[in-house]
C-alpha cells in the first residue's frame, strides 16, 4: 500500500502559455481510493502520466510513500513502476500472438525469469478475473475479457497502487461494470491504493474520494480537508 | 523473450519472409561468386598440374596452354618434328610426349600421343589395356565407349563442318582412370596414326616452314594449299591399323603442335623452358600461364563481388527503411512495454533480436543457396569440360560471413535505439 504526495507540481507543454497541470499540494493516504474526473483536456491523463512516472515532470515533486520518483532517472522510474504500480489502460495494450497467460507474465518475463510462485499467481489472478482458458490467444477474447486480463497483469507483482486510466471507457456497459467491480474488489482484497481516471459518474461515486480537474487544477475535492 | 519475438514475427510473417528472401538472394550472389571463382581456379590449377612444361611452335602462350590442358579446339601452328626428337633424347627430360590435336569423334577430342603420356596421366588403366597398334585407342574415363567399340575419327568437329576420315576406325582397347581434367573426355590414339591419317609421313611430306599447321586447325579444316576436293587425296593417307607402335622419334619426325615435357628436376624445367624460347619454338609452364589468366579472372571476380556488395547495400538500406517504419508503427507497443516497466535493455534486445533473427536466417539461407548454386554450376561445367571444379568453403569465408553478421548486428541496433527516443507517455499517444 502506497501513499501519494504531490507538492509544487507544474507541467507545461512547449508552445502553451498556461501549465497543463498545476497542483500545489495533494495527499492520498495509503489504501485510499481516488477517482479523478474532468472534461477532456483538463489534465487527467497528464496527472496519470506524472504520478506513474511515464512523463518527465518540469517542476515539483511526486512521492510514493516517501520515494520521490521525480528525482529518479527514467530507467529507474520504469523499474519503480514495474515493482510498485499496476497500470490498467483504456486500450488494454495487450500483445497479440500471445496467450492470456503469456500476456499477464510478459512484463516479468521481459525482465527476468518467471518464478514458480509468480506462475501460480498469474493463473490464480486469471481465474478470479474470470478467464476460463488462460492459454487462449489474446486476440480471440472479447474486449471485456481483454481488460480483465489487463487487470490480472496489473496485479501480478503485488503493486502498492493500481492506477487505471479510463478502464471502462472502451467497453460496453455490462463489460465496463464487470471490470469496475473487479478493480474495486481486487484492490480491496489485495490491499492496494487505487487511482481511477474516469468520466463514468457511477464508477466515480463508488470510490471514497473524488477530485475534479479543470484547466490543470483541482477544482473540486470531495474531501476538502485533504487539500491544504 | 523468444516467445515474444516469434509471436511478433508470426504476426508479420509475410513481411518477415520477404526480408529473409531479399537478404538470402543477395548473400547467395556473393557466396556463389566467391565459391565458383575459387572452384574454377583450383579445378584448373589441378588440371594443369600434370603438365609441367609444354613446348610448341612460336605463337600464343595462352592458346598453347588452353589447347593442351583443356583440349580446347583451336588452330595451333606446327612445330618442327626435330624438336620432339631432340627433347626425347635430352638427358634432362624424363618424358617427352607429342600431343596432336585436330580430330574428334562423338564430340570427344581425339588426341594423338604416346603410351608414355597415358601412363603419366593414369599410371594404371581402369579398364582394358594400352593401345599396342596404330588402329587402337584408349579413352578417357568420361567417354561413353566400351572396350571393343569402333571410333571413326572426324576431321575437326561436327560444329565446324568436319568430314569423317575413312582410312581408319580406331578400336577401343582400354580406359584411363579418372584424372579430373579435360583429358577425361579425350580419346587417345597413337600419334603416328594421326600423322599417317593426315598424310604426314615424316620428312617426305614434312615442310619446315610450318604452313601445314592448318591441317590440324579444327576451326578451319578446309584451308589447305590444295583445294578441298583435291586435298582429300593428299591429306588422307593410308593407315595400317595393325602396324605396331613406334615411339622412337628421330629428326625425320613429322611436325607436332605441342610436346609435353616432364623434366627431371625443377632446375632442368627452367633451363629447358629458356632453351626452347627461341624464335621458332615456345616453352611454357601451363600453370604459370593459367595463373596469369586467373589474375584477369580475379579482376572479374572483384567486379562481380563489388556488384554483389552493392546489391547488399541496397537491400540493407531497404531493410533499414522498412524497419524504421515498422518500429514507427510499433511505437505504441514499445511505449506500452515501457509503461509496464520493461527495462530499456530488454526492449533494445527485443527490437534488435527480432531484426537480427531475420538477418541471420537470410544469411544462412543465402549461404545454403549460394553453395547449391555453385555446386550446380560446377556439375554442369564438369559435364561439359570434364574439369572437376571443387566447390568448398575456406577459412577466409569465415571473414565474409562474419562481416555479414557484424554489419547485420550493427544495423539492427539502429531501429532499437530509435524506438527509445521519446518518453513512454509520448510513445503511448502515438
Amino acid at each position: 500500500m502506497l501513499a501519494l504526495d504531490i507538492s509544487g507540481l507544474e507541467m507545461r507543454f512547449p508552445g502553451l502559455a498556461a501549465p497543463v497541470l498545476s497542483i500545489d499540494r495533494f495527499h492520498l493516504p495509503a489504501g485510499g481510493r481516488l477517482a479523478i474526473t474532468g472534461a477532456s483536456g483538463s489534465g487527467k491523463s497528464t496527472f496519470v502520466n506524472a504520478i506513474t512516472g511515464l512523463e518527465d515532470v518540469g517542476n515539483g515533486s511526486i512521492s510514493w510513500s516517501g520515494m520521490e520518483i521525480t528525482r529518479l532517472s527514467s530507467g529507474r522510474r520504469d523499474a519503480f513502476r514495474a515493482r510498485n504500480i499496476g497500470l490498467v489502460m483504456q486500450d488494454f495494450h495487450l500483445f497479440p500472438g500471445l496467450s492470456a497467460f503469456e500476456n499477464v507474465v510478459l512484463p516479468i518475463k521481459l525482465t527476468r525469469r518467471l518464478a514458480a510462485k509468480e506462475r501460480e499467481r498469474a493463473l490464480y489472478l486469471l481465474s478470479i478475473t474470470g478467464i476460463a482458458r488462460p492459454r487462449q490467444k489474446i486476440e480471440t477474447l472479447s474486449r471485456g475479457e481483454m481488460q480483465r486480463v489487463a487487470v490480472a497483469r496489473a496485479l501480478l507483482s503485488r503493486p502498492g497502487v493500481i492506477v487505471a486510466d479510463e478502464p471502462t471507457a472502451s467497453l460496453d456497459r455490462q463489460a465496463g461494470h464487470e471490470v469496475a467491480e473487479l478493480l474495486l474488489q481486487l484492490s480491496a482484497e489485495e490491499g492496494t491504493t487505487l487511482v481511477i481516471v474516469t468520466h463514468d459518474a457511477a464508477l466515480a461515486e463508488r470510490l471514497d474520494r473524488r477530485i475534479n480537474l479543470a484547466n490543470g487544477r483541482i477544482e473540486q475535492d470531495s474531501q476538502e480537508v485533504a487539500v491544504q | 523473450m523468444i516467445t515474444f519475438i516469434l509471436a511478433d514475427l508470426r504476426r508479420f510473417w509475410s513481411g518477415a519472409l520477404a526480408i529473409v528472401v531479399l537478404i538470402a538472394l543477395s548473400v547467395a550472389l556473393s557466396v556463389t561468386v566467391t565459391l565458383q571463382e575459387r572452384a574454377v581456379r583450383l579445378g584448373s590449377a589441378r588440371a594443369a598440374e600434370k603438365f609441367d612444361l609444354l613446348v610448341g611452335a612460336a605463337g600464343s602462350e595462352t592458346q598453347l596452354a588452353l589447347s593442351a590442358v583443356f583440349l580446347q579446339p583451336a588452330p595451333l601452328p606446327l612445330m618442327d618434328g626435330a624438336v620432339l626428337s631432340r627433347l626425347a633424347s635430352d638427358p634432362r627430360v624424363e618424358l617427352a610426349a607429342p600431343v596432336g590435336f585436330g580430330d574428334s569423334a562423338y564430340g570427344h577430342p581425339i588426341v594423338g600421343t604416346t603410351t608414355g603420356l597415358i601412363s603419366s596421366l593414369s599410371p594404371s588403366l581402369s579398364q582394358g589395356a594400352m593401345f599396342a597398334r596404330l588402329g587402337e585407342a584408349v579413352v578417357g574415363s568420361d567417354v561413353a565407349l566400351s572396350t571393343g567399340a569402333e571410333i571413326k575419327p572426324m576431321h575437326g568437329a561436327v560444329e565446324t563442318g568436319g568430314e569423317t576420315h575413312t582410312a581408319i576406325a580406331y578400336k577401343v582397347t582400354g580406359r584411363m582412370a579418372p584424372t579430373g581434367t579435360a583429358w577425361d573426355r579425350a580419346i587417345l590414339v597413337p600419334i603416328r596414326a594421326v600423322w599417317q591419317l593426315h598424310g604426314m609421313h615424316g620428312a617426305d611430306h614434312h615442310d619446315d616452314d610450318g604452313d601445314e599447321a592448318n591441317v590440324h586447325g579444327a576451326a578451319e579444316p578446309h584451308q589447305h594449299d590444295d583445294g578441298h576436293e583435291e586435298g582429300h587425296d593428299h591429306e588422307h593417307g593410308y593407315v595400317d591399323a595393325n602396324a605396331p607402335l613406334d615411339e622412337h622419334f628421330d629428326v625425320q619426325t613429322p611436325g607436332v603442335p605441342a610436346v609435353l615435357v616432364k623434366p627431371k628436376t625443377i632446375a632442368d624445367a627452367y633451363r629447358l623452358r629458356q632453351e626452347y624460347r627461341t624464335g621458332t619454338t615456345l616453352g611454357i609452364f601451363p600453370a604459370e600461364v593459367l595463373t596469369r589468366l586467373y589474375a584477369t579472372l580475379g579482376d572479374a571476380r572483384s567486379l562481380l563481388l563489388a556488384i554483389a556488395f552493392g546489391t547488399q547495400a541496397i537491400v540493407i538500406a531497404a531493410i533499414v527503411l522498412v524497419t524504421i517504419m515498422h518500429v514507427g508503427s510499433r511505437r505504441r507497443q514499445i511505449g506500452a512495454l515501457r509503461a509496464l516497466g520493461t527495462p530499456v535493455r530488454s526492449i533494445v534486445t527485443l527490437v534488435w533480436g527480432e531484426l537480427f533473427v531475420l538477418f541471420a536466417a537470410g544469411i544462412l539461407l543465402g549461404i545454403a543457396l549460394g553453395y547449391t548454386a555453385a555446386l550446380v554450376i560446377s556439375v554442369k561445367l564438369a559435364a561439359a569440360t570434364a574439369v572437376r571444379l571443387p566447390v568448398g568453403f575456406s577459412f577466409d569465408d569465415l571473414w565474409l560471413v562474419g562481416g555479414f553478421a557484424g554489419v547485420a548486428a550493427i544495423i539492427s541496433i539502429v531501429p532499437a535505439f530509435s524506438a527509445l527516443r521519446s518518453s513512454p507517455a509520448a510513445a503511448l499517444r502515438a
